[in-house]
């Protein structure tokens, strides 16, 4: 498959005894929307986050382009900046201004002279509307502010690919739809997408594959509308029963 | 008062003079304390296991001895054990140098542990080294943590300073050594001294408490 950008294989990990993922294999296509539902424990978020090495699969394999990135080799540093990460928590830099967030990676990092870092920063802000808070701080934010400017802090990278780990849960819900909103956008972008979330019917119009992983293994994928209307494995149906 | 008046009018330049040696003594300790506790905290938190058990021991003897006994170690094993010639005061400021560096270490230490795990977790994930995550997101929010246990940990330094008087290292404690020889007496130059310490420590902490407040601006 020429197209593919991320593929794991049998992927494992665990936190001492506790084994939270019990291989998992997948292959995500560039460009592709992949939402990944499922209960709180079953390794959603534990997978997400061993596809940038945030924490290190205890077996099994990631390849990035046809790379493995466990590696011991490989610049951990140089692979995550093509892979833009969201959290729950937003983890804005509290001790920089909303635009200092942003161009500190590229100029850094990727030796953007400053000006060209800002005014790309600047663009950024624009487009999520957050151009007027580019010189305060992040306290000043709201939770929905936060989270638009964690994103367009990983977007500032022009990563090819962006995960985004419960990006709402931790919002009031009136600011739940701006977000979603700014990922919704960046769906329709042509970005390699792969969001953890409990918002269903985000997941269900904005995907193009839904992974239900529970108990550490991929229990059931396929196209939104199959998944969520007629889920062939039982504990999928347990769980949108729930939810829905 | 009638005689530290006339103290102060006769010998203003010892207390002067130990006042310097005070200051530059605390001024060194302070920075390469800092410098190398920084190191040690670092060290501290490696992986490497070997390099934490090396610290942690340096950290617990340090802590676990009295200083005093520490500038007698110094002062006689460094020119006993170097090449190179040292005079008494290099030996008693690197001797406290070390003593501080192993209180500045677990200051740095708990407020490095104190930021959020998820900043690590942001600064890695938009592509940081390891260094630039350092510099520029964990040490700016560690500093406002611990800058009012660094702040005590620079006024204790400061005293501390006046133990050097044992080994008659020119500063302030000495100086008052040298006028209650010279004049017999005792109580009066003993209250210039504490007052000079006060002043210099209550201006030093003043000004940590406006460095605090302008940090505190992105709270």
């Amino acid at each position: 498959m020429t197209d593919e950008i991320l593929r794991t294989e049998n992927l494992h990990k665990s936190f001492g005894k506790l084994e939270v993922l019990k291989g998992i294999s997948t292959s995500i296509r560039k460009g592709e929307v992949v939402s990944i539902i499922g209960p709180s424990g079953g390794g959603k978020s534990t997978f997400l986050r061993c596809l940038n090495l945030l924490e290190i699969p205890t077996a099994g394999s990631v390849y990035f382009k046809g790379q493995d990135i466990t590696d011991k080799k490989l610049k951990i540093a140089e692979y995550r900046r093509q892979i833009g990460m969201v959290f729950q928590t937003f983890n804005v830099f509290p001790n920089m201004t909303v635009l200092e967030n942003i161009t500190l990676a590229p100029t850094l990092e990727k030796k953007v002279p400053k000006a060209e870092a800002q005014e790309e920063a600047m663009s950024l802000l624009r487009r999520v509307g957050l151009e007027e808070k580019a010189s305060e701080y992040p306290r000043k934010l709201s939770g929905g502010q936060k989270q638009r400017l964690a994103i367009v802090r990983a977007l500032a990278m022009h990563p090819e690919v962006m995960l985004f780990d419960e990006p709402t849960s931790a919002l009031d819900p009136e600011m739940v739809k701006e977000v979603l909103d700014v990922i919704g956008e960046l769906t329709r972008s042509g970005m390699t997408i792969l969001i953890v979330t409990h918002e269903m019917g985000f997941a269900r119009e904005v995907s193009d594959r839904v992974l239900f992983i529970s108990d550490g293994v991929i229990t059931e994928e396929g196209r939104p509308e199959q998944i969520f209307t007629s889920p062939r494995h039982p504990s999928t149906n347990k769980f949108l029963s729930m939810v829905l | 008062m009638q005689n530290i008046i006339s103290l102060l009018k006769q010998y203003y330049y010892v207390f002067l003079q130990g006042l310097w040696g005070t200051l530059w003594i605390s001024g060194v300790v302070v920075f390469f304390g800092t410098i190398l506790g920084l190191v040690i905290a670092i060290m501290r938190m490696s992986r490497f296991k070997p390099l934490k058990v090396f610290t942690d021991v340096y950290i617990e003897i340090l802590r676990g001895t009295p200083v005093l006994l520490q500038l007698y170690f110094f002062w006689i094993a460094l020119p006993k054990f170097l090449p190179i010639e040292l005079s008494d005061t290099a030996c008693i400021v690197v001797a406290l140098i070390v003593n501080a560096s192993a209180y500045i270490a677990e200051i740095i230490r708990a407020g490095i542990g104190a930021v959020d795990i998820g900043q690590w977790e942001a600064a890695k994930s938009i592509g940081l080294s390891n260094a630039h995550t350092m510099t520029h997101v964990i040490l700016p929010q560690a500093v406002k943590n611990i800058l009012p246990a660094l702040c005590n940990e620079f006024i204790s330094t400061i005293k501390g300073t006046s133990l050097a008087s044992v080994f008659f290292v020119g500063e302030l404690t000495t100086s008052y050594k040298t006028i209650q020889t010279a004049t017999f007496l005792s109580l009066e130059p003993l209250i210039i001294s504490g007052a000079i310490y006060f002043v210099l420590n209550f201006v030093l902490s003043r000004m940590l408490k406006l460095l605090e407040r302008r940090l505190m601006v992105s709270d």
